[in-house]
């Protein structure tokens, strides 16, 4: 037989290789995942040197069932799939929209490439921050602009309603430049040759796009729809720096980091509640798990069918 | 090349031998002195503007006493105060940490509660025991006992306690408008609208960190239920309901408050920039803590400004309280290596003149017997001083299972939240205590 890293100790060197990424993935991936898992059976509070207790299923039983309190993060649930249902599609949308453009020898495209991906450099307190300023309700530039047709809003303190839709825009605008950027990539690998071949025929400029462009641009369409959809479940940075702690707009991430870090009650004094906090995460990891799962099936299924 | 590098090599370690040999012998003899080890002493604060800059000025004071001492002084935002607290303390990364006055621990009537915080901390052992500190016996017997002690031990110095039920109020937009201060709840409202009726807005808010909006309703929490203690053991044992005849009274109100005495768009405005709008003198109240104080002053020193008690009621003797809580403390980390230096720190700033310069700076109302209340604040206080109570939030736990709605916040409505009806609002509050209730039964 030949090896292609020869014979003897060379046998192993693969796997030496290997090693050190091992080592990086389960220290800082798997190892914290697993002990998570363990935690959620415990009531941990995340203190050096406090005891720790083995619990059972009570976190997942007071997550799940427990009093009022289970019914607000079964809202918080819902709510995260809305949230993921509106950034995904918009996203998406607007990403693969922006990217069709800029993919155009238009003049000055670099420059927009630049200003639509800008955001995703920003971190999300900087982000926050540029959108409390534009969304300021005393006299900020969206305030003055509703002013002039006699409207009024509170925006991120207002209505939860209204506060929770601001920061799916928030969201969108801060990540739409990687959904834009996987898309430009992805156009930039058509041939120009199916171009000029679907003109010769006769195409539309639509059915260019959905003959020629759409079908050829499938893996960057699974792999922003994958990150989009994976990206939002998990999100809750915006929500913090945003919204904070407020009735009516937690979604699952970041009820689980209010929880672990004793910021649920709005006083100073909330417990530090880590084991039930990582049973909150195990609810969260299956549910992007099951979501993960179907969507990444479907997509595999579609390049098959359209790629071969 | 190798030649030059070897002999590059050479000179520095006959350079740096013969520097050893000239310089002082680290043990020449009982007679040298030796010099303190440096150390970089790692403090964590909350953000509050006029304590920081005390701070900042009392480190430098502190660092040019102890040359070897270097405070390294990090600010959070108070919210972020026990997360940022926790991780430091576990990742032993902090040797003095400022810590909010012990709430009261769990009661005998709480049933399967989880213990605050700070009583974590002391059960983790990450709180240095500081019973026997010669520091702690420039603080009040009463503050040591309530604010930072544990299971008959010390384990933080409070430095003041603030009131959190008060309105600030503009002296010249009253004097202008020929609006008398107001001394009950029906006074206020037609305050509020002889302000509006001359395009004055009657209250700010920092409501952009949220709880700033709802402590401002404390007094009409307070003016209801004066013994907030007993407030929190009804509601446990079910003697008093959220949405019994007098609570539905508070929420009438609340709803009045925030709808029509809080100015539109105040849900923006930063905890730390409301002070400065008040000072701005366009708005004529501002309903918030002692703390605030020093703030106003220093965003425009010459203002004129008073403090009252908010009148929740329309009798004058339910509005006499000031409700509040012991703010700012200090504790020691149990594991710290800077244990002298830690200790020294705290010393030196319960120094009596150093805590009176402390409690001119930020406010407090002060926790050390010989501190003379020097401030404004102080002055605007002191006639309700003998009527000051800590506050519900302090004493409250939520039984496990309780809705997110389960507490008496004025938020609640809009435009901040989603009801309108003081009835449909209180049942909901009710409901979600009551599953708490239930579920632990």
């Amino acid at each position: 037989m030949n090896y292609h890293f020869g014979r003897g100790w060379a046998r192993w060197m693969p796997f030496l290789l290997l090693l050190p990424g091992l080592a990086a993935y389960f220290v800082i991936a798997l190892g914290p995942s697993l002990a998570t898992a363990v935690y959620s059976f415990t009531d941990a509070s995340g203190l050096k040197g406090a005891p720790v207790r083995w619990v059972g299923f009570d976190n997942y039983q007071e997550f799940l069932f427990m009093g009022r309190a289970s019914v607000d993060n079964l809202n918080a649930l819902g709510r995260t799939l809305v949230f993921c249902f509106f950034v995904t599609v918009i996203q998406f949308g607007l990403g693969l929209l922006v990217a069709v453009i800029l993919n155009q020898n238009l003049k000055g495209r670099n420059i927009f490439r630049t200003l639509y991906f800008m955001p995703v450099i920003l971190g999300a307190v900087i982000q926050g921050l540029i959108w409390s300023l534009f969304l300021y309700p005393l006299g900020g530039p969206l305030a003055k602009l509703l002013e002039l047709f006699g409207m009024r809003s509170e925006f991120l303190g207002g209505q939860p309603a209204e506060a929770f839709a601001w920061v799916i825009v928030v969201q969108i605008w801060a990540n739409m430049g990687t959904t834009m950027i996987i898309f430009l990539s992805g156009l930039q690998t058509i041939s120009t040759e199916y171009y000029e071949a679907a003109r010769i025929d006769g195409a539309s400029p639509w059915q260019v796009f959905a003959n020629v462009t759409w079908p050829l641009l499938t893996p960057s369409v699974n792999t922003n729809l994958t990150l989009n959809i994976i990206g939002s479940l998990q999100a809750w940075q915006l929500f913090l720096v945003l919204l904070g702690y407020r009735n009516g707009t937690q979604v699952l991430g970041y009820l689980i980091y209010a929880t672990g870090f004793g910021q649920t009650s709005g006083s100073v004094t909330s417990s530090f509640r880590q084991g039930y906090a990582a049973a909150a995460s195990i609810v969260l990891f299956l549910l992007v798990l099951v979501i993960g799962t179907v969507v990444q099936n479907i997509l595999r299924r579609r390049e098959a069918r359209i790629l071969g | 090349m190798k030649k030059t590098l070897f002999s590059l090599l050479a000179l520095v370690v006959i350079a740096s031998l013969s520097l050893a040999a000239c310089g002082p012998a680290a043990t020449q003899g009982p007679a040298a002195t030796q010099a303190p080890a440096a150390v970089t002493l790692k403090v964590l604060v909350h953000q509050n503007p006029p304590m920081v800059a005390f701070m900042e000025a009392f480190n430098k004071t502190f660092q040019e006493k102890h040359p070897n001492i270097t405070v390294d002084m990090s600010v959070v935002n108070a919210g972020d105060l026990s997360t940022v607290s926790q991780t430091r303390l576990a990742a032993n990364d902090v040797d003095v940490v400022d810590i909010f006055g012990f709430a009261n621990a769990a009661q005998p009537y709480m049933k399967k509660v989880d213990a605050p915080n700070w009583q974590q901390l002391i059960e983790a052992g990450l709180l240095m025991d500081l019973t026997d500190q010669a520091f702690v016996k420039n603080y009040d017997e009463a503050t040591i006992k309530d604010a930072g002690s544990y299971n008959g031990k010390v384990y933080a110095i409070n430095l003041g306690r603030v009131s959190y039920s008060g309105i600030y109020y503009n002296k010249d937009l009253f004097a202008a408008n020929n609006v008398k201060v107001p001394t009950t709840w029906s006074e206020l409202v037609a305050a509020c609208e002889a302000f509006k009726a001359a395009n004055i807005p009657c209250m700010t808010a920092g409501g952009k960190d949220g709880w700033p909006i709802f402590v401002g309703a404390y007094g009409l929490i307070g003016a209801i239920y004066p013994d907030q203690a007993g407030l929190v053991e009804g509601l446990w044992n079910g003697t008093i309901k959220w949405n019994d005849a007098r609570s539905l009274e508070m929420w009438t109100k609340m709803q009045i408050y925030v709808r029509d005495m809080i100015e539109p768009g105040a849900s923006g405005i930063p905890g730390d920039g409301a002070p400065g709008r008040f000072a701005s003198g366009v708005v004529a109240m501002f309903p918030g803590g002692t703390w605030y104080a020093a703030a106003i002053d220093e965003a425009k020193p010459e203002f004129e400004w008073g403090y009252i008690p908010f009148p929740g009621s329309d009798n004058p003797e339910d509005n006499k309280y000031l409700f509040g809580k012991y703010d700012q403390g200090w504790a020691v980390a149990a594991n710290t290596p800077n244990k002298e230096a830690a200790l020294l720190y705290l010393t030196e700033f319960s120094e009596p003149a150093n805590y009176q310069a402390f409690a001119n700076a930020v406010g407090f109302i002060p926790t050390q017997p010989t501190a003379k209340l020097e401030t404004r604040i102080g002055a605007e206080v002191a006639p309700y001083l003998a009527n000051f109570r800590v506050g519900y939030e302090q004493y409250w736990i939520a039984p496990k299972g309780a809705g997110q709605f389960a507490n008496p916040w004025a938020t609640y409505f809009k435009p901040y939240g989603t009801d309108d009806d003081p009835q449909a609002l209180a049942d909901k509050v009710q409901a979600d205590l009551q599953a708490g209730l239930d579920a632990v039964k």
